[in-house]
């Protein structure tokens, strides 16, 4: 793919570069460099001592490195958050690609009535936001007994039409020869799916792993309303006590605690990003564009 | 031709395409969806149809619903908060929606230079998509601290005093605003940026031939062909920021005085705090109303100028 040729780094494309190039290039540099620099500013604070933190000038190196306010993060149940996230992400995810693939598969390859019905359905349903839907869900889950549960977490989540309407743009274009090859051997409909196509759709099966892992770990208005009991809230909805204006024992632990919470919990989306950041960006562009 | 065809078309309307064949159906298929659309009914379909049964009754987490018919849409349409909160969206709006697409666009415009270090630049841009609200809210309360915040200490340097960004009635909706400019300007730079590698190298060049320059080039060729994009991008802002609340919630809690607090701020206090779930409900349906018809009332003012 072009966008993600290497560029030739310190080497203009023309030739020799003009002047008023490398004073854009500079200036664009410069906002790139303010871009990044809440993140450095995240991380330089979480290793400063409480007492570096508030100072007239601006310090960008801890004066003293400390891991104390790391550890001060995990005096609150910090990990049995993170263990819910992993829950509530692997799981939601887990299904929801797993589902879209074989609902994408079924609406690209197969003949029956109601599919392009229930396709349109599913885009429909995009324009519903999910804040409509989400105080009449959140009461029938309390009638049910539900409220702070992992099937609470998780089954709402589960239904994101996004990785059917990616695995179903896959299966679209997908050699019809190959099925038919399968179906000469004898192999069923769900052997078919599981051996032949499932295996070829590694780009999509990725993509919509990434962005709804993302989604998911980084969901908030959801996991905030329904769970009641600390133990079972998620890492962003347990972390965001630390800001001043909701956690209300939290927010005397000042900002350099507050910079390590948020360290960790920003660690495992940025770090998926940056190794999977293809990935990323393919389905994104992919997925907005065409719908 | 006839075959490449086949391979494009689902099997649905390819069947129709090769009249000769008969047309098999593949009942299977429904078990094939049913996984999907299963909790897709449950839990995405079934609560609007459930909200807009409730919108219409008095119910709180005991005892039974009382039908109220419009009752909760008159008292929201007179709540003053409602009312706050709804103008607070719309000046949300017009901070966010211009400051995402004009610091995406240019962004964009940067890094297809394809000037040395810009794979840096593209994932810089892009990275504060990807964390959550509460590292987006944490960070910018820290950096918007009214006497030891980063922002405010450089300011100082241009002779603009400390500015309560957070904890003032004047600014605490452009404070909440910048850090969400920060956090998805990503999108729109990816978007932007997937648009102007579409665009045809030949008609830049053709163009540079007949002697247009940057400028030129910038505002009568690259800006038109992208109009589809920049619509698009500008109405899913939009719609995203009319639906503003985690960052709000995590940084001003809707304060001071509600003069940061958006509508869905609002649903949740109501439905949360104040357990009025058919109220939550019923503001929650006008959010949704409003949604809709700006979306529209965009398209068709794409489509006249078009």
């Amino acid at each position: 793919m072009k966008m993600f040729d290497a560029p030739r780094v310190f080497a203009f494309r023309n030739g020799s570069p003009q002047l008023s190039d490398v004073a854009v290039w500079l200036i664009g540099m410069f906002v790139v460099f303010l871009w990044a620099m809440p993140f450095i500013w995240m991380v330089s604070t979480s290793f400063k001592l409480p007492e570096h933190v508030l100072t007239e000038d601006i310090e960008w190196l801890p004066r003293v490195w400390t891991l104390e306010n790391y550890r001060k993060v995990f005096e609150y149940p910090v990990l049995r958050w993170g263990l819910n996230s992993i829950i509530q992400a692997t799981v939601s995810t887990g299904l929801c690609v797993f589902f879209g693939a074989m609902a994408g598969y079924a609406l690209a390859r197969m003949r029956f009535p109601g599919n392009g019905l229930l396709f349109a359905l599913f885009i429909a349903s995009l324009m519903i936001p999910a804040e409509v839907t989400v105080v009449p869900l959140l009461l029938a889950i309390i009638k049910v007994g539900w409220a702070s549960t992992y099937q609470a977490l998780i089954l709402p989540t589960v239904a994101n039409v996004f990785s059917v309407y990616i695995f179903r743009q896959f299966f679209l274009t997908f050699p019809r020869e190959l099925e038919e090859a399968a179906r000469m051997d004898g192999a069923g409909p769900f052997r078919i799916f599981w051996l032949v196509a499932l295996p070829l759709a590694r780009a999509p099966a990725i993509a919509a792993t990434v962005i709804i892992f993302t989604l998911n770990w980084n969901n908030f208005l959801w996991p905030l309303l329904v769970t009641f009991d600390e133990s079972m809230k998620t890492l962003p909805v347990g972390v965001a006590q630390f800001a001043p204006v909701v956690g209300t024992h939290t927010q005397l632990e000042g900002f350099s605690v507050s910079m390590a919470a948020v360290t960790v919990l920003s660690i495992p989306s940025l770090v998926l990003f940056f190794f999977l950041q293809k990935y990323f960006i393919q389905g994104i562009s992919q997925g907005s564009v065409k719908s | 031709m006839a075959e490449a065809r086949q391979i494009d078309m689902p099997d649905h309307v390819s069947a129709r395409l090769n009249m000769g064949e008969t047309v098999r159906i593949d009942r299977i298929g429904y078990a094939f969806v049913a996984f999907f659309t299963i909790p897709f009914l449950l839990f995405n379909i079934m609560p609007v149809l459930f909200g807009g049964y409730i919108a219409f009754t008095e119910w709180s987490i005991i005892g039974a619903p009382q039908w109220v018919g419009l009752d909760n849409f008159r008292e929201a349409l007179h709540d003053e908060w409602v009312i706050n909160a709804f103008k607070n969206v719309l000046f949300y709006g017009l901070i966010i929606v211009p400051g995402v697409s004009i610091c995406g666009l240019l962004a964009a415009l940067f890094v297809n230079q394809r000037w040395p270090l810009s794979s840096i630049a593209r994932t810089f841009f892009f990275a504060p998509y990807v964390v959550s609200a509460t590292v987006i809210g944490l960070i910018w309360v820290w950096l918007l601290d009214t006497q030891y915040g980063l922002i405010n200490h450089y300011l100082s340097y241009l002779g603009i005093s400390h500015i309560k960004w957070l904890t003032s009635t004047e600014w605490s909706l452009v404070g909440v605003s910048i850090a969400s400019i920060w956090w998805d300007t990503g999108l729109a730079f990816i978007l932007f940026l997937a648009a102007l590698q579409d665009i045809p190298k030949d008609l830049i060049e053709a163009a540079r031939v007949d002697g247009a320059n940057k400028v030129q080039r910038l505002f009568f060729i690259i800006l038109p062909l992208m109009r589809p994009v920049i619509s698009m991008v500008v109405t899913l802002q939009l719609i995203s920021t009319l639906r503003i609340f985690s960052q709000v919630y995590v940084m001003t809690n809707g304060g001071p005085a509600g003069s940061s607090a958006s509508p869905i701020h609002y649903i949740y206090q109501a439905a949360i705090v104040r357990n009025t779930f058919g109220y939550a409900s019923a503001v929650a349906i006008i959010l949704f109303i409003l949604i809709v018809l700006i979306t529209v009332l965009l398209r068709l003012v794409v489509r006249e100028r078009a």
